[in-house]
């Protein structure tokens, strides 16, 4: 009988309200509502001249005929052809390059320089001389996003791999672990949360890279269509590409930080 | 060959000495100096000293992870340069690796011994089992507590059967009543089949509780500064802790361990 009393109130579920179960959708939710609604307002009562800020409904209406016609599919595959191959390429040298320098001081002392000479200056300036190599077109493209993406995964990688937990090392020593074993059953699965960190910043660097790269060596793809419509100052359907891109570079983060946080799972939650 | 046998699990210390290069000088630092020390098959011997007395550098040299100035360290007659599948090590906290699960840690003691893949599995099992984890293999170490780590630390290094097992102030970072659940929990373990063990740690308790021999070191430079012989039955219980024996055996030892720190004070006076 107290036996039964005594369980009663854990037995309650407890339930928060709605509001604060989903506080984060609702809060990001509203913000991004009230930053349109503002904006609308803004140009509607002529506090800014909506020919220069546009207004969300005249974005909406563009983006309907962009979708409609405009090849917006066409030049939407262009942009992602150009991105899913830089970036590509960027994983493929970044994550073996970032582990090698990783392990090796030498290897480390070689390359730091001109590494970090090419990772603090814009790459942008890199564009002139690319289009003399490899022409306008998908070549350049490819190029200058690989060259956006590469460094921010590969310094992450070796950092993840130098920041290895000394103790774990002993220990696995301690068992005769071989170097061989010590690579990849320590400091490979101990890095990839820094080396997921640093394909999350290598996203942003490849999107950004792509829109730059078209906007100068490109006859179509997002970029491009983002640079005329500027030109020709009609900026609803300049903003319907910019929202596309962005969106595209957005979803892409959040995908790479769930990944992360499977990995992560091992970790301490706080 | 039954000598061989005999002698699997003897280790033999003959004038070790370790030295270290102090970083950003020439100066050479001697941790331990000139120690012999014979550890019998099948023995608990406990080492113990203050903190910079050298005993878990000691320690480090009989897993082979540290090289030796002079000296020599054999076990079961043959020379110990390296880390070998004879000896096993458990460590202070933090050394398990936190992406693997309970078992996985257990399972990587394995993998690094190279055993036979299919019974990998079920062997790291049964250590976990052995040291009470059975409900928690598939936990992730932080999510355990610190003793439940510490289980772990153990099942690892005993899954591999090694001959002699090294642990460095394995309980130093729990609490005291967790430390005393750890030890009747490790000797409980121990007594099964007597594997030769080497326990360090700098709580006085301890190392009389644990051990057939306790081995006191001096610092400046490390050495051996008395071995002493623990006269109590085993199996050892939690109630022999107030005896007399025990208590003059403390005695004993922490006056010792005071001479050292007065003698050490003494010659920080004088320089």
């Amino acid at each position: 009988m107290t036996a039964l009393t005594s369980t009663a109130p854990v037995a309650r579920i407890h339930r928060e309200p709605f509001f604060k179960r989903h506080h984060r959708p609702i809060v990001s939710t509203l913000s991004v509502l009230c930053f349109l609604l503002l904006w609308e307002v803004a140009a509607m009562q002529g506090w800014v001249n909506a020919r220069f800020t546009s207004q969300p409904t005249q974005v909406y209406k563009a983006a309907l005929v962009i979708f409609a016609k405009d090849d917006f599919a066409w030049h939407c595959g262009v942009s992602f052809v150009s991105f899913a191959l830089g970036f590509a390429m960027a994983l493929a040298v970044s994550i073996p390059l970032g582990l090698y320098l990783g392990v090796s001081r030498r290897g480390r002392l070689f390359i730091e320089p001109p590494l970090m000479a090419l990772y603090t200056a814009p790459r942008i300036v890199l564009l002139p001389i690319l289009i003399v190599w490899l022409g306008i077109g998908l070549g350049s493209k490819v190029a200058i996003v690989f060259l956006g993406a590469v460094f921010p995964i590969m310094v992450n990688t070796m950092a993840g791999v130098r920041g290895a937990d000394h103790r774990l090392l002993t220990a696995a020593r301690a068992f005769g672990a071989t170097r061989m074993d010590i690579f990849l059953k320590v400091l490979v699965p101990g890095s990839l949360p820094a080396i997921l960190m640093g394909v999350r910043l290598g996203v942003g660097r490849g999107v950004l890279s792509v829109v730059v790269g078209e906007m100068f060596v490109s006859e179509a793809g997002i970029g491009h269509q983002i640079m005329t419509y500027g030109q020709a100052m009609q900026f609803n359907n300049l903003l319907v590409y910019a929202f596309t891109i962005s969106l595209f570079g957005y979803g892409l983060t959040v995908a790479v930080r769930m990944l992360e946080d499977r990995i992560r799972s091992w970790r301490p939650s706080a | 060959m039954s000598q061989d046998v005999a002698a699997s699990g003897r280790m033999e210390i003959r004038d070790l000495s370790i030295t270290y290069r102090k970083p950003k000088s020439d100066e050479i630092f001697t941790a331990v100096d000139r120690v012999s020390l014979t550890i019998e098959k099948g023995s608990f011997v406990t080492i113990v000293g203050s903190s910079g007395c050298g005993k878990s550098t000691l320690l480090l040299a009989m897993a082979g992870l540290i090289p030796r100035a002079a000296g020599s360290i054999t076990l079961g007659g043959a020379e110990v340069t390296k880390p070998g599948p004879d000896r096993a090590m458990v460590f202070q906290d933090a050394s398990l690796l936190p992406w693997r699960t309970v078992h996985g840690n257990v399972r990587f003691a394995l993998e690094l011994q190279r055993w036979k893949r299919d019974d990998i599995d079920e062997r790291a099992l049964r250590y976990v089992r052995m040291v009470g984890l059975a409900a928690f293999a598939d936990y992730h170490p932080h999510q355990l507590s610190g003793g439940m780590r510490q289980r772990v630390n153990i099942a690892r290094a005993l899954c591999v059967d090694p001959d002699v097992l090294l642990m460095d102030e394995p309980f130093g970072a729990l609490d005291a009543q967790t430390r005393e659940v750890m030890c009747d929990e490790l000797l409980r373990i121990w007594e099964r089949d007597k594997k030769t063990a080497i326990f360090v740690t700098h709580a006085i308790d301890e190392a009389i509780f644990l051990g057939d021999r306790v081995v006191v070191m001096g610092r400046n430079p490390g050495h051996v500064r008395e071995v002493i012989e623990i006269d109590l039955p085993r199996p050892r219980t939690s109630a022999m802790l107030d005896s007399p024996a025990f208590v003059a055996y403390r005695r004993q030892l922490r006056e010792y361990i005071a001479a050292d720190l007065l003698a050490l004070q003494m010659v920080e006076a004088l320089v």
